[in-house]
């Protein structure tokens, strides 16, 4: 259990120098974090102080109040949006994950015609605007008749060029003479992907998890253009028209409410998977 | 079997392809290549009908005029029209590129040395190691979103501790106004710039920690000290993923949502102009998705993995043992047309034969 041990149990004077050589950037990195975290709990009157003030005084929860008593008032409840972020999240992450590791190993170690090719299909998608490819993605989806319907929120996020790249990069260094020894073993294949490939590259899938939940929950493209039934959409769509919408001075306390909660999930998702992404490297066995 | 192929001549080694032709592959690859296709088949479809079909598709558009009218899309054929309306006509577009190409090549590396130093200093032996993880990847969930764009208009984008002003004079007295005018900017955008390297330290922490303990080691014992250490042992074998996080971090730059080019690009994918519209829109974004091409190919010239040490210098002794045996058989052939030479001058009695001896010397 090599992994377990990455910090140190006790502070050493040693320490010191490090940390003083990183404390300025935390500070720094970690400003806007720290504002959006109090900006959320200011007074209207705070608000629009000047100068700005970074620290709250006076907290308060009146624009979480706000923010539900709005969401109260319109028609659909803010569960349902609620609900469809967190299986349209869910699915597509699983998805995801699933499609690009397997593609992944298939790329990096499998020797199959047309190999190259599908790499560089990748390659180039990654660098297309993903913007320039929106209409002919809504006639896709028109064509299939998944307009209005939950699965047009997962299906075009699924296949993510970028992660896939990671992903690949991290099975090519896989050594192959793991694998070969596998092989003599008499492992199949999908033996090979679920017990040699998957723990070997455990923190890439925790990295591609991160991105790809990311995404998907700040996607607000399919909600805009591929629905018109306003109970499908998401919840980072219904808090966007709720800060554009009331992109006044009233407004401003439950947009800054409303960014704080959009930002929790993303932040705990961190929290959980960021043990995962460090210690299984110490352990993987790749040289 | 090197010499076996060595002996054989042209001919003999074309009969053999001839033969080799017949046979088929043997049934462990074709199992082999068969789990490969097995594997990508599920991403292929998704990839084939969300992304290859709906690229090719918005390179016919860029072909065309396209105006979107009650009854149906007009389809009008106008060739490379667009691309040289694009180039020629719109006033933005040049500009942007220009000055997106400018503050990417400044902005890249200043990325992915930032994120180097922060993964080697996250990597060292620290208490609350995982607290400073946390807070330098935070900054990648929040520059996606409806966030960053409030943060900026508030201004938190910018370093007010630097006066920015003063430092775009200094640096405009020293150099020319078309760099300095980049390198201000990208010091404007510090925070921003520099909140775009969280997955960047992910990924050299995780290049980091799979390097081998023991290479540190040996080196301190043979008396290495920590910079050679760092020359010599950590960044050879972080080659690759310097080359994936630049790439990464080019791509990032380039599609996100708050970079000039793509919000033209979407304007005028809107715009409901005669000439602009859908088509005008799919071909700038293939001219700029082709100029990104170029530079992330630029930037992989750049930092490509060279082949190690001992490869090289096997490649290098190979060429020069062939060399040695090419000026081997060029001073054979030249002796024996002298001697033929010589023949044919004896045949006719213009030499008298004589022979000399060890003994004359």
């Amino acid at each position: 259990m090599k992994g377990r041990k990455i910090n140190p149990k006790r502070f050493e004077i040693g320490q010191l120098k490090i940390i003083l050589l990183i404390l300025p950037l935390v500070i720094f990195m970690g400003m806007p974090i720290i504002f959006i975290l109090n900006h959320a709990f200011k007074p209207m009157e705070e608000l629009f102080a000047f100068p700005p003030t970074f620290f709250v005084k006076n907290a308060t929860l009146e624009n979480f109040s706000k923010l539900i008593k709005f969401s109260d008032s319109s028609g659909i409840p803010l569960s349902r949006y609620l609900f469809n972020s967190l299986i349209v999240t869910a699915v597509t992450v699983g998805l995801a994950l699933l499609l690009t590791t397997m593609s992944a190993f298939a790329l990096a170690k499998i020797k199959f015609k047309g190999r190259n090719m599908l790499a560089k299909i990748n390659q180039v998608a990654i660098m297309f605007v993903s913007t320039a490819v929106l209409i002919p993605r809504y006639l896709v989806i028109c064509k299939l008749g998944l307009i209005d319907n939950l699965l047009a929120h997962i299906l075009p996020l699924v296949a993510m060029p970028v992660a896939l790249f990671l992903v690949k990069q991290f099975v090519e260094q896989v050594p192959d003479s793991l694998l070969e020894a596998a092989y003599m073993d008499g492992a199949t294949d999908l033996d090979i992907y679920l017990k040699v490939i998957m723990p070997m590259i455990r923190p890439a899938v925790a990295t591609a998890a991160i991105l790809v939940f990311q995404q998907v929950w700040t996607n607000m493209e399919t909600s805009s253009y591929f629905f018109s039934d306003d109970s499908m959409k998401t919840l980072t769509f219904y808090m966007n028209t709720l800060v554009n919408a009331n992109n006044t001075v009233a407004g401003q306390g439950m947009a800054a409410a409303a960014s704080l909660i959009m930002f929790l999930p993303n932040l705990i998702l961190f929290i959980i998977l960021q043990n995962k992404v460090m210690n299984t490297m110490a352990n993987s066995g790749i040289k | 079997m090197a010499e076996m192929t060595k002996k054989m001549t042209r001919k003999e080694k074309k009969e053999l392809r001839e033969r080799m032709k017949h046979l088929k592959s043997g049934k462990l690859e074709k199992r082999y290549a068969r789990m490969g296709y097995i594997f990508m088949i599920p991403w292929f479809i998704g990839a084939a009908v969300f992304l290859a079909y709906p690229l090719g598709s918005s390179f016919w558009y860029a072909l065309n005029n396209i105006r979107i009218t009650p009854l149906g899309r007009i389809f009008n054929f106008v060739g490379h029209g667009n691309f040289t309306q694009i180039l020629i006509e719109d006033p933005d577009f040049m500009i942007y590129l220009v000055d997106y190409l400018t503050s990417t090549v400044i902005s890249v590396p200043i990325i992915v040395v930032f994120a180097l130093l922060i993964a080697m200093m996250l990597n060292m032996k620290i208490k609350g190691k995982g607290f400073f993880r946390l807070i330098f990847f935070l900054p990648v969930i929040i520059v996606s979103g409806p966030i960053l764009g409030m943060l900026n208009s508030q201004g938190a984008g910018s370093v007010s501790a630097i006066d920015t002003a003063a430092l775009s004079g200094a640096i405009g007295s020293v150099l020319p106004e078309l760099i300095a005018k980049p390198i201000s900017d990208v010091f404007g955008n510090m925070i921003t710039t520099l909140w775009y390297s969280g997955v960047q330290i992910l990924i050299f922490l995780s290049g980091l920690q799979k390097i081998d303990k023991s290479m540190y080691e040996a080196a301190k014992i043979d008396g290495g000290s920590g910079w050679e250490c760092f020359w010599k042992i950590t960044l050879p074998n972080l080659r690759s993923m310097i080359l994936l996080n630049t790439i990464y971090t080019v791509v990032f730059v380039s599609n996100n949502s708050d970079n000039p080019i793509i919000v033209l690009i979407k304007n005028s994918m809107f715009s409901g102009t005669k000439e602009k519209g859908y088509g005008y829109a799919s071909a700038m974004a293939w001219l700029y998705s082709i100029v990104v091409l170029i530079l992330v190919g630029l930037f992989a010239l750049l930092l490509a993995t060279r082949k190690d040490q001992y490869e090289k210098q096997v490649k290098r002794a190979i060429k020069a043992r062939k060399k040695e045996k090419r000026n081997k058989k060029r001073i054979e052939r030249r002796n024996r047309r002298n001697a033929k030479r010589i023949e044919q001058q004896r045949a006719k009695g213009r030499i008298t034969s004589h022979t000399t001896k060890r003994d004359d010397y």
